[in-house]
Parts: structure tokens; sequence; C-alpha cells
């Protein structure tokens, strides 16, 4: 029986690749987030791109249509740190880390085994700067199709590992050569504040792994200037040597600094001023107790959906601090707190499971908060406006990125009633999700309209 | 203040109670300074000891606390510690002068209000001592509620931790497992005489490091081209070291040792500002006394390592009798707790008198650590530190009732037990919320195929 | 002329025969412990006990006179727990004897491996303490605790209490086999808030529920074993000839006969009500020992006169929302409960600061007196020596020490000391080396 489907699924996969590529989505209820719901219209696609959205826009004769009587459309889902596209090995020790840096972080990324251990900032220890999360993604990752079920069209995938772990790119989650998915080929770095444990070489602690950035940075200041020097007149200088981790972060627009609790958002909010770098903080979720402080900074945050639980195995007489029951119980109130506060923010998937307790977890916080409208903002637009890429992607416009979720009812509930999704104007429809391993490489890929099986 | 959950809230009413002027009367006034100790009391305007003495005029408006039968000190300041930090060593490379306290502060650690309650006000944090040089550190008060940037105790001369003795030297001497694969090579130095070695090497870099920008500088200023040098982060403390700008805080045991790194000092033309447990400082006191360092010692701690095995409990009275400048330390987020009765053992083990005791956990640590202009004594102009106890606080039957710092009020015993119960409260009512919510969930559903999807 | 002479031989003869344990200390204040404070007041001492004590004692002049005046007489001190003559330098394993390999070990013996040379006695009864009850095992807290088999052994051997004097451990002993020493498990396992660090160290966390399974299996192991023993008891006493000797199970005879107390070392509330319980159910004597929060069990203990050796009070509460003075209060509140306390350093450096541990109990409720009972007549009576030592009184041997003070302050100087009526040199490696490095010019 499988086999059959699969051989029908290719089949019109195929059939489907010469499909034409202009689309009208008729008569739907339109939520823009850009601006006000149109509560019937038209979207027209071309060419993988928003031709025209409004409430009277004709239907052009050549258009594949999509009834959209009875459903809504809104723009799809992004991501904002994740690992989509990438292949990743299961960390060391069993379950995943949640990365809300601190000490979560601490050897959570640990380097690969082998090599001298690092004497100090200038080998370099934990980075791989240059690595670019673009020349990774591959279309074959299984868990693309998860994310697209519950109305996910992109994701801003990093390598992860280190302290400066590489450069992002913000990509589509499908498309037909895994070059294509790459929308932004550098989104920033990603960094974390991991360190080796003991015996591991430098560094192997907090305040190592700072003053390692530190020096990184000066360096990078000191590697421009004296490029530049070389450049002007080369003549009796000594020549710049070549440093790869250094050039690295030079190309990285922008970074990404973990910070959960008040104390690590405001060390990485000086930290942040002080190196000088455009800075996104990630983690955040008990920033319910430092909007006022993220707010003035002027920082954008990535809100981590993975909200702290009770352990399940752990002690039930135990006791835990206030501070731990506090968290728990005020964890899901901070992206309500920080909508209000005017801080601009974005949801990422952490270490949470799979795609649709993403969606659960944004509920939780819709519960406790948050305006809907502000939560679907917190997976579209402000993604993107957090990255740069507000021109061309997130909202319903015209001549943005023909990235859209179709739903028959409200997208952000318990089980999204995703009927299908567009990628570059492709469609792509639901799966029945299927246990395979994670990660790329794994026999699958992109699952077209009609293959269900 | 009520709670221990000082939040922002606490922290502006903090800042509004720092304008409040206070009349501490007619307690025991231990002033340690040339006043001495009598009944009398203290006035306290904007932060600042405004007026003490037998007799003081009480301003208009001013809150009352009224003292009598106990008694009043100057905050308590440990010159060794390691609370309110993230990290403590950073015992990868032997010398690790590029990190420091200050950028990992974590102003939400409990041991900073057990500490109040123990009567410490000022604490010098410093990085532990896996390796010879080691980070820099951060003097702090104790003003639980602020964040990291609020402890600070701003103005205080900058700090870096050196380390001698075993510790140092233990990553050296790892024997790697027979056979095991990998595993970690020993880290340089492994014995003491590596230690004077790492030392001299650091300090010989740091003078290259200085001369190599002094030669760029000259050079641009004669309008040549020169390549700029590379910031060294790790150097950099050093060179101010040798400049006089950062006090040297030695963790020592042996006499041999101290007297190596004295003589490295002298030879490299800086001076170590304070011996830390230096428990052997006994045997080279006339040494230290004439280098002109500090010592920072324990009461009675012997034994626990070979390198303590000489260690007396005379070891605080006999370097202040033949000169030093002696105080006492914790190295512990227990013992900071009661600095007042270890100060207290000083008299027994050697016959310090009573004043000669507290002196030391309070304006000799002051001194060591140059913030004497501003704590240490209860004088005028100084911070009003102050530590209020119900019985002499040199017995062990006496316990810490409030205490201030810059005026205001940072614990006051009768506030915190009267708060435990609510605080409980507190508690059980977020464990029964949960607990509610999650009878009301249905239990865990098996994923579909059950298996984990890493990220 | 003969009687004369035979005075004179009388004399001398008393001057030999134990000339040193017999003297009159005069014009001091008596702190007796188990009776009020006598002041100006003389203590005659003859062969090494206590035989009067009052304003108007005569004494003959050939007898040694300690003259008291304007200082204060006390029983020597007791610590209940302490590895003192069974570790040098803690962190030199070969320095150290505690912690044997083995589960169940009760037929090893403390007091025979107490090395009567070691530093740590005189430099302890330099303050005040004149007997010490020397554990076989650590109570697992500090870094000795990893050391040996000390991770999974419940019996580790019978303590002695011993004094700080004499030539041999055999001279030291008071009662060489004075408790068993029975550690008792604990669910373990990383508490919840560390399992973030623990996991990003790669450290396997046990999940609650297998160490609970654990920390049962190991309770049926520990019934198992004295089930055996209990075996082993009535075949000897039926005398069967088949009987092979069995010295683990000897040792354990006196426990099962209720003669020899068990300490048993917790730290947790939980683990008191197991260990009650465990008791009752194997029908033996037992002290709590180390505890550091007893929970709602209060009760129970006193209901069964279970008396509680404190850990130390001066540690850190467990807990982060814990009370300031957690440590401190517990006695205070054990007392006032009706249970019988003693304190214990649990160590060898810290031994000499018993006083001060009982004396920050006082500074946070526990009634001074009642401290000062803690470290003298409660021990004694708890290991069943308090005929012999534990207070002033008449009959007993003279453990005594002579203060310019309240011992339980840290001002308070040990003037001199008696351990059977025998003066002990007060001096030590400190006070030599005191003495040696201020003539130092």
């Amino acid at each position: 029986m499988k086999l059959i489907s699969i051989a029908a699924v290719l089949v019109t996969g195929l059939a489907f690749a010469e499909a034409p590529s202009t689309v009208a989505i008729r008569n739907a209820r339109i939520v823009t987030v850009s601006g006000p719901i149109i509560t019937k219209g038209t979207i027209v696609l071309r060419n993988g791109l928003i031709a025209d959205v409004g409430e009277n826009v004709s239907v052009p004769a050549d258009a594949w249509v999509v009834e959209g009587e009875g459903l809504t459309v809104y723009p799809g889902l992004i991501d904002g740190l994740s690992t989509l596209g990438m292949s990743v090995a299961a960390p060391a020790g069993g379950a995943a880390m949640p990365t809300g840096g601190g000490r979560a972080a601490l050897a959570a990324a640990a380097p690969a085994a082998g090599g001298p251990p690092a004497r100090g900032p200038e080998d370099r220890p934990m980075t791989t700067s240059w690595l670019k999360a673009a020349d990774q993604v591959k279309t074959s990752d299984r868990r693309l199709e998860l994310a697209r079920n519950v109305g996910f069209t992109s994701a801003v995938s990093f390598p992860k590992s280190g302290i400066f772990a590489g450069q992002g790119a913000v990509i589509n989650l499908a498309a037909d050569r895994d070059a294509d998915m790459v929308i932004v080929t550098s989104a920033g770095q990603y960094m974390t504040m991991a360190a080796n444990s003991f015996g591991g070489g430098f560094p192997s602690s907090l305040f190592g792994t700072i003053a390692y950035i530190r020096q990184i940075y000066l360096d990078a200041e000191r590697y421009k200037r004296v490029k530049a020097q070389y450049e002007a007149n080369p003549r009796g200088l000594p020549r710049p040597e070549y440093d790869r981790a250094l050039e690295g972060v030079i190309e990285s627009p922008r970074i990404l600094l973990p910070a959960s609790n008040p104390i690590q958002i405001a060390r990485m909010i000086k930290f942040a001023a002080e190196i000088k770098q455009k800075t996104i903080l990630y983690g955040m979720f008990d920033g319910y107790r430092a909007a006022p402080m993220v707010k003035a900074s002027g920082l954008p945050v990535l809100v981590s959906l993975k909200w702290p639980e009770k352990a399940r195995d752990g002690d039930p007489d135990e006791e835990e601090s206030l501070k731990t029951l506090e968290l728990r119980d005020k964890a899901t109130s901070t992206p309500g707190v920080l909508a209000k506060q005017g801080v601009l923010f974005g949801f990422y998937s952490d270490t949470v499971d799979q795609p649709r307790d993403m969606i659960r977890a944004v509920k939780k916080a819709m519960d406790n908060g948050l305006t809907s409208a502000d939560a679907l903002k917190a997976l579209t637009l402000n993604v993107a406006q957090i990255y740069g890429v507000s021109d061309r992607l997130g909202s319903i416009e015209k001549g943005k990125i023909a990235n859209l979720v179709i739903t028959s009812g409200e997208l952000l509930q318990d089980r999204p009633p995703v009927k299908m999704v567009f990628i570059d104007g492709v469609k792509y429809e639901p799966t029945a999700e299927a246990p395979a391993a994670g990660g790329a490489g794994a026999r699958g890929g992109v699952t077209p309209q009609g293959g269900i099986n | 203040m009520r709670s221990k959950r000082a939040i922002l809230v606490f922290a502006a009413a903090a800042l509004a109670c720092s304008a409040e002027t206070i009349v501490i009367q007619n307690a025991t006034v231990w002033t340690m300074g040339k006043a001495g100790k009598f009944v009398g009391s203290v006035v306290i305007t904007d932060g600042k000891i405004a007026e003490v003495g037998e007799k003081v005029m009480v301003p208009q408006g001013a809150k009352i606390i009224d003292a009598t039968g106990q008694h009043l000190i100057p905050g308590i300041i440990d010159c060794h510690s390691h609370i309110a930090a993230e990290a403590i060593n950073e015992g990868s490379v032997s010398v690790s002068a590029m990190v420091g306290i200050e950028d990992v502060v974590n102003p939400q650690d409990i041991d900073i209000y057990r500490a109040l309650a123990g009567g410490v006000t000022t604490a010098n944090v410093l990085h532990g001592s896996a390796n010879a040089i080691g980070g820099k550190c951060e003097v702090m008060k104790m003003r639980w509620g602020k964040d990291a940037a609020g402890l600070k105790f701003e103005g205080s001369t900058p700090g870096i931790k050196f380390a001698l003795g075993e510790n140092p030297k233990r990553s050296g001497n790892i024997q790697p497992t027979p056979g095991a694969a990998g595993g970690r090579p020993p880290r340089y130095p492994a014995t003491r005489m590596g230690v004077e070695d790492v030392i001299r090497e650091a300090f010989t870099d740091a003078r290259e490091y200085q001369k190599s920008w002094k030669d760029y500088n000259d050079k641009k200023a004669r309008g040549e081209a020169a390549v700029e040098p590379k910031r060294d982060l790790k150097l950099e403390p050093l060179v101010e070291v040798l400049e006089g700008k950062r006090f040297v805080n030695a963790h020592s045991y042996r006499a041999d040792e101290i007297l190596m790194l004295l003589r490295v000092a002298d030879e490299f033309g800086f001076k170590i500002r304070t011996l830390q447990h230096v428990l052997e400082g006994y045997k080279v006191a006339k040494e230290i006394a004439e280098h002109g360092a500090g010592a920072s010692t324990f009461s009675d701690w012997w034994s626990y390592k070979i390198e303590a095995y000489d260690a007396i409990p005379y070891n605080a009275a006999i370097m202040a009798k033949k000169g030093v400048l002696v105080s006492l330390n914790s190295d512990s987020a227990e013992l900071m707790r009661h600095l007042n009765t270890e100060a207290a053992k000083t008299m027994k083990y050697g016959g310090m008198t009573e004043e000669e005791a507290l002196a030391m956990v309070t304006i000799n640590p002051a001194k060591q650590l140059a913030i004497d202009n501003r704590v240490g004594s209860i004088e005028t102009g100084k911070d009003a530190d102050l530590v209020l106890y119900d019985k002499n606080p040199l017995s062990n039957f006496t316990k810490v009732q409030r205490v201030w710092i810059d005026g205001s009020q940072y614990f006051d015993r009768d506030n915190d037990v009267s708060g435990r119960a609510a605080l409980a409260a507190k508690k059980k009512a977020l464990e029964d919320k949960e607990k509610e919510a999650a009878a009301r969930q249905a239990p865990p559903q098996k994923k579909d195929g059950g298996q984990r999807r890493p990220q | 002329m003969n009687k004369l002479f035979g005075l004179l031989i009388a004399g001398a003869v008393i001057t030999l025969a134990g000339a040193n344990d017999t003297f009159v200390v005069r014009n001091v204040t008596v702190h007796p412990v188990t009776g009020p404070i006598v002041e100006n007041t003389s203590v005659m001492v003859t062969d090494g006990k206590i035989t009067e004590i009052g304003a108007k004692i005569v004494a003959a002049k050939t007898v040694k006179v300690v003259e008291g005046k304007g200082l204060h007489l006390y029983p020597g001190m007791i610590n209940s727990a302490t590895e003192v003559g069974m570790s040098e330098i803690s962190s030199i394993r070969e320095s150290a004897d505690t912690n044997e390999i083995g589960d169940f070990d009760p037929q090893l013996r403390a007091a025979i491996a107490v090395n009567p040379s070691s530093e740590h006695i005189p430099v302890t009864r330099a303050n005040g303490i004149t007997a010490v009850m020397v554990m076989p095992a650590t109570a697992g807290g500090g870094g000795e605790g990893r050391r040996g088999g000390a991770a999974t052994q419940v019996i580790a051997g019978q303590a002695g209490l011993m004094h700080l004097d004499g030539w041999t451990w055999e001279e030291m002993a008071v009662t060489k086999s004075a408790a068993m020493e029975l550690k008792f498990p604990a669910i373990a396992g990383i508490p919840a808030r560390f399992a973030e660090m623990a996991a990003a160290l790669g450290m396997q966390r046990t999940t609650y529920a297998e160490s609970k399974r654990n920390y049962e299996k190991k309770l049926v192991e520990m019934h198992e074993f004295f089930e055996r023993a209990r075996r082993y008891q009535k075949a000897k006493t039926a005398k069967d000839t088949s009987l092979k000797a069995d010295l683990r199970f000897e040792a354990m005879i006196p426990v099962l006969e209720g003669k020899l107390p068990v300490m048993m070392m917790v730290s947790k509330a939980k683990s008191v009500k197991d260990a009650v319980d465990f008791a009752d159910r194997e029908r033996i004597k037992i002290v709590i020992a180390g505890v550091d929060e007893v929970g709602d069990y209060t009760a129970v203990l006193k209901a069964k006169n279970i008396p509680v050796i404190c850990g130390p009070t001066l540690e850190l509460p467990n807990n982060e929302d814990d009370a300031y003075d957690q440590k401190a209060t517990l006695p205070g509140e054990l007392f006032k409960a009706g249970v019988k306390i003693a304190f214990g350093t649990f160590d060898v450096q810290f031994a000499r600061n018993l006083p001060y541990q009982a004396a920050n109990a006082v500074a946070f409720g526990l009634p001074a007196d009642e401290a000062l009972k803690a470290i003298t007549i409660n021990p004694a009576e708890i290991f069943g020596v308090a005929d012999r030592i534990g207070s002033l009184d008449k009959g007993k041997w003279a453990d005594m020490i002579l203060t310019d003070g309240d011992p339980l302050e840290a001002k308070t100087n040990i003037k001199r000391m008696f351990i059977k009526g025998h003066e002990v040199d007060l001096s030590s490696k400190h006070t030599k080396l005191y003495d040696k490095y201020m003539s130092r010019q």
C-alpha cells in the first residue's frame, strides 16, 4: 500500500512541477498582518511572488483557482531561530538542552573531540564563525514537512555548536533545489556562552567565554584597520595574518546573544553596547521581569517557546525555590508583557520537539495576556523585521514572497486546521505524520499536493 | 527590607529610604576610630554618617531607632569571598587575567542576603585559586535587591587574584589514566618552582607588551608607518599592576612561597597589596611587614591540606604584633556570616583586645582595600554602613538585628522572621496552582509513532 | 619518733601513689551542670575521682593545691561525633582511616585505629574538650565521604568514646565500643534545580523513581542483614555446635540486645521517620545523628525517647528559601519539644570548636544552660557513661577544665585541664609554633 502511494506521490509530484505558476485564492478571509483583515478578498500569486491582494482583485484567466470560501489566509509562519534544514547530531548526554544562555549553554554545544585544548583566545576556541547555514540546508530534512503541516513556511536556521557557531540563513521550508531555499545568505552570527568542561581547554567558565568574545571583537576591529592600512600602502609593512574566525565575525550583519533571566538580560544588553554589535537577544522566558529594561535598550528579542516545566521524574517532596515556582507560573506571560511594553519580539522553537507543540506553546502565551494579533505578528512580520527582511517576507502584501498558510479556521489553536501552505508560490498540503529520523539525509522530500498516505 | 524577593519595587523603595534621616540612639557604639567605644548615638543623613557621639543633635523629622542595650559596629568587610558570581575559576590556563568577576555578577545570589544577616556590608569578590595568575576581582556592597551595577563599590581600586602553592599546581600533576584514550594533558606548572616561573614570565610579557605599545605610539608620533600591536586583554591588567593601578591579592600558604612572591614583586617593581590565607605568614611576618603587604587570613582553619598543616590560630595575632596590617576573611559563604565571632578568637589565640579583634573585620580590611575613606569605621563623613547586634558583637551569643548600607536598611531580623509565614504561603499557593493545573490536563498523549526528533 | 617516721613514710607513700591525681581546687566557681552554680568553693579530687565539692574542704598539707581564684571549673566537654585520631590531613587519604569498604561492617572498631600521637588530640583538648566520640565513617558530607567504601556503606562499625589523654588508645578509651554507626540510606539523585547544570556537564541524572527503588532495595538489604544477625544470635544462644563464628554477627549481638545504641546518621526529615520505623521493626535502641532538619517528627522522637546529636549549627540552610538561621534554631526547637540533644562537629579540623556550635544555638533560642548540658552530661548519658563523666559530681572522674570565663565564648581561655584527675598538658604544635615565631627577631 505504502509503495503504491509513494509512487503516486512521485508521479503527481512530477506532474505538478509543470503546473502553472499563477494561482488565485478567491473569496477568502485574508489576515495580512501588515494591515486590517480583509473579510472577503482575493490574492493572486505569480512567479513566486504576491502579485496582488485585495477585496476587489480580479482573478486572471490563466490562474489556477483555490476557492477560499470558508477559508482564512495568513502569511506563512517563520521560526525565528531554528535548525530546520540542517542535519544535527543529537547532543551528547541525551535530551536536547533549552538554549536559555547561562548555565544551560555551558558545554551544551561541546566541540568535536580531538585537537589540543585551547591555550587562550588566540587559539579561537569553539569558533566556527565562517560556517554558513546557507551552505548546509537541505530540502530532504524530514522535519520541514512537520513544520509545514502546522503552517510554517520559513525559518531562520543556524549552525548551533560553539561560542561563535556560524552564520544563519533565512530559508524557505521547501524548494526544488537545496540552494533555492535560501532567502538571505547571512542573517546573523549565532552565539552562545558555551564553555569547555573542566580540563577541556580555554575557556572553561562563563567569564572566560565573555573575555574571549570581547577579545575577538577587539581583534576584529584591529583586523579591519590593519587590512585597510595594508591595502592603502603595503610597502614596508608586515602583511596582516589571515584569520577566518575574524572574517566570519566581520561578515555577520548582527549577532544573537543568549539571555533568559533579568541578570543575563542586563548583562547582555551592556555587553552588546560594549562590543558595538547589532544584537538580538534570544531565550527570554523570564523576560516578564525585565520588559522596561529591554525596551529601553532598543534590542529586538526572540522568545523561546520551550516554556519551563516541572521535571516529570523528580522527587515530589523536593523543595523548589520561589524563584523557580514563579518562573514556571509567569513565563508564559512574557510575550504579553513584552508586547505591551512595545518590544519587538519574535518566537522560536528552541528545543520544542514538534512544530505543532510550538503552536500549543504560543496558545499558552495567548491564554496569559498575549493578543492573537500580537501572537501572529511574533510568528511572522516581527521575525522578518528583526532580520531585516520585512520588505519581502512576513505579511501578505503586493510584491512580497508568496509564502502563505491557508486554514479552515483559526490558525493559532491546539490543532491548527491547515489546509495547505504556499512557499514561493508552490502549494503543499499537509501529510499524515509518519515517524522518521530527523535531519537531512532521510528519504522523503518535498510532499506536493495530493500526497496523502 | 521586608521580603527577600527584592525586585525593582524594593530597589526603588531602597532608593527612597536613602534620603531618610535616621538617628540610632543609645547603643554601645564601637567606632573603630579615634573616639573609641562609648554609649551614644549616630545620625545618618543622605546615606552618610552625619554625627556620632555620646550626645547628638537630633534633626527634625528624623526616624528614631532606639538601640538601648544593643551594640552598633561598622559594617563588616570580608576581604575574600566568592559569592554573587556565576563563575569563579578560569582554570584552563595558568594566567587568566583577561577574565573578571564584573562580567558575571549575580545580584540575586541568596548568599548576599545571608551575608547581610551575618553583618557583612562589603565583600571583595575574588577569582578562585586554580591558577597562579587569576582574574580580576570586584569589591561589592551587599545591597540586596539592586542589580549587578548597583552592587559595585564605586570608586574602589581594581584588583586581581594570584594563587600560590598546591592549588595552582594541581592541574600540572594530573596523572593520565594508563590506556585511556585522550584524557587531558597536564597544565604547567606542576611545582612551586613553576608557579614562580609563570608569574615572572607573565610580568616579563607584560613589560614587553607595554614596550610594544610605547614603541608603536612613538613611531606614530614621528609619522613613521607602523602596524598597531594587538590589544591583549590578558596582559593589560598586569600592566596596570606594574603601574600600581591594580591591587594584587595573593592566595598563599607556605612561608617560602610568600617570600618568593614578595621578592618577585620587588624584582618587577610593584607591591603585593594583600596576601590571602597566608597561613604561614607568622613565620615571615618580618618580611611581610617590611614589604608593606597586608595579610588576610582565617581565624583557625588548619590541617585540611598539607600546606595548611603548620597553620596556627595565633597567625593573625603574631603578624599583627609584628607590624602587619591583618584582617580576617571567610572564603566561604557560611563563614562570612559570623566573622564577628571569628574575630573574637584572636582574643584567645594571641591576646588581642576587643577593639583589635573587631578591627580585623572592619577598619583593617577597609584599609587593605583602600576604601577606608568611605567605610570601616563609624566616623562623620563616612558611608552609613552599620550593623546593630543585640549583644556584644564579639560574643558567640549575639545576633544581628539590623543592617544599613549607605543609610538604607537592608536587613531587619524582625521583618525576616515575621515574613517567613508569608513566603511559605506564597510558595504553597503556587505549588497548589500547579498541581491543580496538572490534574486538570489529560495525561500526556503518546505522540504519533512516539519517537523523539532532535532539533 | 616512730610515729614521726611513720607519718613521713605515709606522706611519702601518699605523695608517690597517684600523687598527681589527688589535689584540691580552691576558691573556684563550680559549674556542676547537674546542679546550680556554686561560687567560691572547693573541689577535692582523690585518685582521679571527685570526692568532695564544698566550701569547707580540709585537705592534708601535702595535697597539691590548684588555685581557682577568679576562675571557673566546668566538666570537660564531650564532642559526640568526630574523626579525631583517625584523620590527620583530610585531603591526604593515607592519613585517614575512616570509611572502610563494605556495606555492612559492624565488626570494625574505630577505637583501635586512633593514633594517640595525632596532633589533633592536643589541639582539640586545648579548647576544653576532654572526650570525643571517634566515628568509623564520616557522615558523608565532606570530601572524606568520597573515599573508601563511603558511597554505599550502611553499617560503618563501632564508634569509640575516647579521652583526649593516654599513652595508648587503650588508655584513652572510655568505652571502646560506645555506639554502632549506621549511615541511613537516602533517596539520592540530583535535585531538579541542578538538573540543567548536571545535564550540561553530561552527568546522568537518576530519576526519582529509580533513586527510590535503590533506596527501598537498600532498606530491604538492611532488614535482611539484621535478620541474619538474629538467626546467628539465636543459634549461638542455643549453643548450636555447628555454628561457625562470624565476627560481623558477633558484633551485632549487643545491638540486637539493645545494649549498644545505634547512631543513625541521617540528614533529611524523611530519613528520620524511616530510621525510627526501622528501629521499631528491628527493636533496637537508636540515636539520631547529624540531622539538619527534623520536619514533623519531633514528637515521635520525644515519644520514643530518642536523643539527637545535632549536626553543626554553623552551616548554610539547605534550600534557597529556607530561613537563614535554619541550622542554628534546630537544637532549640528539639529541646523545647522535649528531645534530649547533644552536639558533634562531625569532622576533625574543627573538633575544638564544639562549644561554638552549641553557643550559636543559644543565640537562636537554646537556653544557655541546656547548651552546656548538650556538650557534657547529655552525651555522657546517651553513651552510657554518666556514672563516670559528664558533670562535676562526687564519685565521677575528675574530667575538668579551669577557665577564665564561659567556655562557650571564644575569648575564654582554658587555663588548666584534668582528665581522670591527671593534669593534661595544654600545649600543642600550635602553641609551640606561636612561641617559636614570636621569638623570631
